[in-house]
């Protein structure tokens, strides 16, 4: 039958990818219809158990700053919160987050029930209904048909899932639930560019057998870090820290003798892992000079004895796992609860999509999360928001949204993920962003939030709280520039005290900030200075923008550079063949990858310079002819 | 498309690598002339494309004819630096070296075509290639320390990165000396010439290269015109600008030469100053010194020391030479001097032929890695300017990319918890 109701929006999948896709949809005020084969498992942690980290952090707190719900479940389920980097400036500094699944599972869940616009429903889907290269709905296992303008894929690692654990392998989306097969098979039909990657999980253990007396502890940060811009200390839940333990020389040598039946080692497993990510045969076969590896023993839950052994992932036979997790340090009696497994799934390469997380090949069709090749819930997830946000602005007849590299991390991810394609699971990180230092977590609300009002997807409360940061930044500023010090009337004690040296001529405050060992709160005890701002928020800002000035400055001016490249575009109907002078590899290269734009283009790895240059050569003359035969005509 | 044309000039298939010595056919199956035929397969040939390869007897007739036969076949005439070119877009050669063709082709002195050698057979590029992995290492670890603080890396602290910054500052410092060496053997240096009229610029400009190129007369402030000559010496292309003199004037003509001389000196890369020996000093040659840019070298040459019988005239603080234009007396000291100024130091060996672009790139990047030595406590700043020297030294060689980057850390160090 079909559904009574048309949607605007569905999306499919109910992970991290497919709940911020529902929830920016409805919120940009779309009907959505989120469709997932089970209710129970929406913002499930398949993985580990922490969100964020280096590179990843920032991209929560990008899809916090434009209304998503990750950063604030994880605020009500996380059980320990900590900033990475601290010392090391605030571009690379990242908050990252151990989680408890089932608050941050609850967290989500009601953030979708009580979400206007949006509707839940559980049913495996089993087809895309496509006419004429635009989607127009969907089909379920039942035979419901349900319609709607614009489809979001973000089926995870369920698309032909087989999970491995030694050389047994079954079909599985992940332990414990069905794969998508017919979908799989659906989408195989529709030409897309299918491929096969791999990842893995460890074994889970009961904490209740784990001896802790012999590992080093590790606790959350004081005072408690939040991940939200609307969130506060408050909200987290009891704290619980981790353990850290190490691999011996013994676990090395069982490792070993398991490898003739590991499935990663005698072929059976064609997909291709991520190199950061490796299982642990991965890890000692490659760096077999390393006696020993860190194992981070994370807890998974304030209720639950269940601990994720974070650094052991194997698809090792259940025999080899236990006595590899029986000779580490402190879990020579540890309980296996569930087997660690690797699984290999199928994805699109993502070189078929277009920045808008659109399918070139498909109208309405968009992909974001696993489905896209990337690992990590984080990446899903801003996937998800601008997959969602990008349907939802095309029922609505607008222009998509497609953030800048010099915008956003999700920026970095889409284009990097568009031009580059991908052969192994893609992960964030912060060298992979050219304009690292002004691409930080401290700002993510100022870089984005205010378009994200303007795209509909930022409620007015946290529009509200976003205006009065923004507006006390500005004053303080203002404040600063305009309060003078006098060196005659500087007590010497206190230019030694603050600034290290007397100042030799009268400076504003913000001129004394600017240097790279002043900070603000010393500043503000200098006779004078007045009282400073409450809001550490805001005082970090002024701070930090002070003193990285002149290189966002310079960043500014590579980007306007690279500026003009981008606002070149390349016509969708481009032949490459037709373009003289280009090798054959170059032609074969753009014909696969049709770059939107010059900029794109040059980003594809083995396009050169000088095929750029030709290619501008020849947008030149075919402009120049095109407008010849307008005028024509 | 070549090996259609090889098989209708041959009136066969041609055998790749194979000299067929052999008739040359025209459409009627009648020879053109009679020659060597070279069939290259791709991708070994200059152009990394299928080459055919004719050599004929020449002139001008039987020339004619082979070019309308190839044409006929389906060739195109070749646009100048084409085969080049395509060697560059198929990836035989690298930009410094398909730069170093050029060279090489335009070189006008032996020690040029020598450099330019060096260039084309990928020297430079390796030089460079050398300088961007040392960076490359030093980035991986500043990367690696950055993205994986909770991993098993290296922590490069301070004193390492103090150490391999400064290696990597004294192998770019190296490699633009050398580089500097090349483009002055390219590009040469401006010698400003300049003095008071009649002091015998125009002579000793004659002298110092051999020709008569400037109006030599007895009327002061004859040459109103620069005149630019160039000259080598020891194959290092000078060019000269023979200035009007530096003197107050109501001639609206000279007027405008004197105007031209000043803008000809801030252009300088050295100046010679040229006095009369055999006069006393005037006011004017003090106006002249003090009127000279202070940053750019000079050299005092007193000439006409034929006419002068007493002790030569020695302004303090300025280094001189003293010649006749006229005998030619002291003229082979000057040339040595004037190559030194110029930053010519003689060691033939191990210079490439650098060009503009190329030296602006090193310079650039020596003064982002001195922009990092002085960030080099935050971490982050400090990554910056390495980013920033390293795209300066790609643009020499070539791409570098994020991903790359990421692939150094991953094969270095174990990296995933």
């Amino acid at each position: 039958m079909n559904f009574p109701k048309i949607f605007d929006v569905i999306v499919i999948g109910g992970g991290h990818a497919g709940t911020e896709a529902a929830l920016a949809s409805a919120r940009a005020g779309c009907t959505t219809l989120l469709l997932s084969h089970n209710i129970e498992t929406l913002g499930q942690m398949s993985c580990n158990p922490s969100i964020g980290g280096i590179g990843k952090g920032h991209l929560v707190k990008e899809v916090d700053a434009l209304g998503g719900a990750m950063a604030a479940a994880t605020d009500e389920g996380g059980i320990q919160f900590r900033i990475l980097n601290s010392s090391k400036g605030p571009a690379v500094r990242a908050t990252r987050a151990q989680a408890d699944r089932l608050l941050y599972k609850q967290a989500i869940r009601s953030r979708l029930e009580n979400q206007e616009n949006l509707w839940l429903f559980q049913q495996a889907v089993d087809d895309l209904l496509v006419e004429k290269d635009r989607v127009t709905g969907v089909a379920t296992q039942l035979g419901l048909r349900f319609n709607a303008k614009a489809v979001v894929l973000t089926t995870g690692t369920f698309l032909s899932g087989l999970i491995h654990v030694g050389q047994a392998n079954y079909p599985a989306g992940r332990a414990g639930d069905a794969p998508a097969i017919s979908l799989a098979h659906r989408l195989r039909e529709l030409k897309l560019p299918v491929g096969r990657l791999k990842t893995g999980t460890p074994p889970r253990i009961d904490g209740r057998t784990i001896n802790y007396a012999v590992m080093q502890e590790q606790h959350g940060d004081t005072p408690l870090p939040v991940f939200s811009f609307m969130g506060n200390a408050a909200q987290h839940p009891k704290q619980l820290p981790c353990w850290i333990t190490e691999t011996s020389s013994r676990t090395h040598d069982i490792i070993r003798s398991g490898l003739d039946r590991s499935p990663l080692f005698t072929g059976v497993i064609e997909g291709v892992g991520p190199r950061y990510c490796p299982s642990i045969e991965d890890k000692i076969t490659r760096f077999a000079d390393k006696d020993s590896h860190q194992i981070f023993l994370e807890p998974e839950g304030l209720t639950t004895h269940e601990v994720y052994p974070n650094g052991i992932s194997t698809s090792l036979p259940f025999d080899v796992q236990l006595d590899l997790v029986h000779s580490i340090k402190g879990l020579e009696d540890a309980h296996i609860l569930r087997p660690g497994y690797a699984i290999e799934y199928d994805y699109f390469n993502p070189i078929g999509l277009k920045s808008s997380l659109e399918s070139k090949a498909i109208d309405a069709l968009f992909f974001a999360g696993q489905i896209n090749g990337t690992t990590g819930y984080e990446e899903a997830a801003a996937q998800g928001l601008l997959a969602g946000l990008n349907a939802a602005l095309q029922v609505k007849e607008k222009d998509a949204w497609c953030p800048r590299r010099d915008q956003a991390y999700l920026g970095v991810l889409v284009d990097d993920l568009i031009t580059s394609g991908v052969t192994e699971p893609y992960r964030m990180f912060t060298s992979r962003a050219e304009y690292r230092l002004q691409l930080r977590e401290d700002n993510a609300d100022l870089r984005l939030t205010e378009l994200g009002r303007k795209l509909g997807v930022v409620d007015d409360l946290r529009w509200q709280a976003f205006e009065d940061k923004r507006e006390a930044i500005a004053l303080e500023e203002q404040r600063l520039r305009q309060t003078w010090v006098n060196p005659r009337m500087l007590p010497n004690e206190d230019a030694m005290r603050v600034l290290g040296k007397p100042i030799e001529h009268e400076y504003s405050l913000y001129e004394l900030l600017r240097r790279p060992d002043v900070n603000y709160a010393s500043l503000m005890t200098l006779p004078g200075a007045g009282a400073p701002v409450a809001d550490l928020a805001v005082s970090e800002q002024i701070e930090i923008q002070s003193k990285y000035q002149g290189y966002i400055e310079r960043q500014r001016e590579e980007i306007e550079r690279a500026q003009q490249y981008e606002s070149l575009e390349l016509p969708d109907e481009m032949n490459y063949l037709d373009v003289p002078g280009l090798s054959n590899e170059v032609q074969q290269k753009l014909n696969q990858f049709k770059p939107q734009t010059i900029a794109q283009a040059a980003r594809i790895s083995g396009i050169t310079p000088a095929a750029i240059s030709l290619l501008l050569v020849h947008l030149k003359r075919g402009f120049r002819s095109n407008t010849i035969s307008q005028s024509e005509a | 498309m070549s090996l259609a044309i090889a098989q209708g000039i041959l009136g066969k298939a041609p055998t790749t690598r194979h000299a067929h010595y052999t008739d040359f056919l025209d459409g009627n199956g009648q020879p053109i002339d009679q020659g060597i035929l070279l069939f290259y397969k791709a991708p070994y040939s200059y152009t990394g494309e299928d080459v055919v390869e004719l050599q004929g007897h020449g002139g001008v007739a039987v020339m004619q004819l082979m070019l309308q036969r190839c044409l006929a076949l389906g060739a195109k005439l070749a646009e100048p630096g084409e085969f080049t070119r395509r060697a560059y877009l198929n990836d035989k050669l690298d930009l410094a070296q398909a730069e170093g063709v050029a060279d090489l082709i335009d070189a006008t002195t032996t020690q040029a075509a020598r450099s330019a050698i060096r260039s084309l057979n990928g020297e430079f590029s390796s030089v460079v290639e050398n300088l961007v992995s040392q960076l490359i290492n030093l980035r991986m670890l500043v990367e690696a320390m950055l993205d994986f603080p909770e991993e098993d890396v290296d922590q490069i602290d301070l004193d390492k990165r103090n150490k391999q910054l400064a290696t990597i500052r004294d192998s770019v410092r190296v490699t633009l000396e050398t580089a500097k060496q090349g483009s002055l053997l390219r590009e040469g240096a401006y010698v400003a010439l300049v003095g008071q009229p009649n002091v015998g610029k125009s002579s000793l400009l004659n002298r110092l290269s051999g020709e008569q190129v400037a109006l030599v007369s007895d009327i002061p402030g004859t040459t109103r015109d620069v005149i630019r000559k160039e000259i080598q010496i020891d194959g290092v292309p000078l060019h000269i600008m023979d200035t009007a003199g530096l003197r107050e004037s109501s001639d609206s003509i000279e007027m405008m030469g004197i105007a031209l001389t000043h803008e000809t000196l801030q252009k300088a890369d050295l100046i010679l100053l040229l006095k009369d020996a055999s006069r006393a000093d005037s006011t004017e040659d003090l106006e002249i010194l003090r009127q000279l840019p202070k940053s750019i070298p000079r050299l005092l040459v007193l000439n006409k020391i034929d006419l002068c019988l007493g002790l030569l005239p020695n302004p303090a603080d300025t280094e001189s030479i003293a010649v006749s234009a006229k005998s030619g007396q002291g003229i082979d000291k000057l040339r040595a001097r004037l190559l030194e100024l110029v930053g010519w130091s003689n060691q033939e060996n191990g210079i490439f032929m650098a060009r503009e672009r190329h030296l602006i790139a090193l310079t650039d990047a020596e003064s982002k890695l001195a922009q990092a030595a002085a960030v080099i406590n935050y971490p982050e700043l400090f990554a910056e300017e390495l980013r920033l020297a390293q795209a300066s030294l790609n643009s020499i060689t070539g791409e570098f990319t994020a991903d790359d980057l990421l692939g150094e850390i991953f094969s270095r160090f174990c990296i995933g918890k």
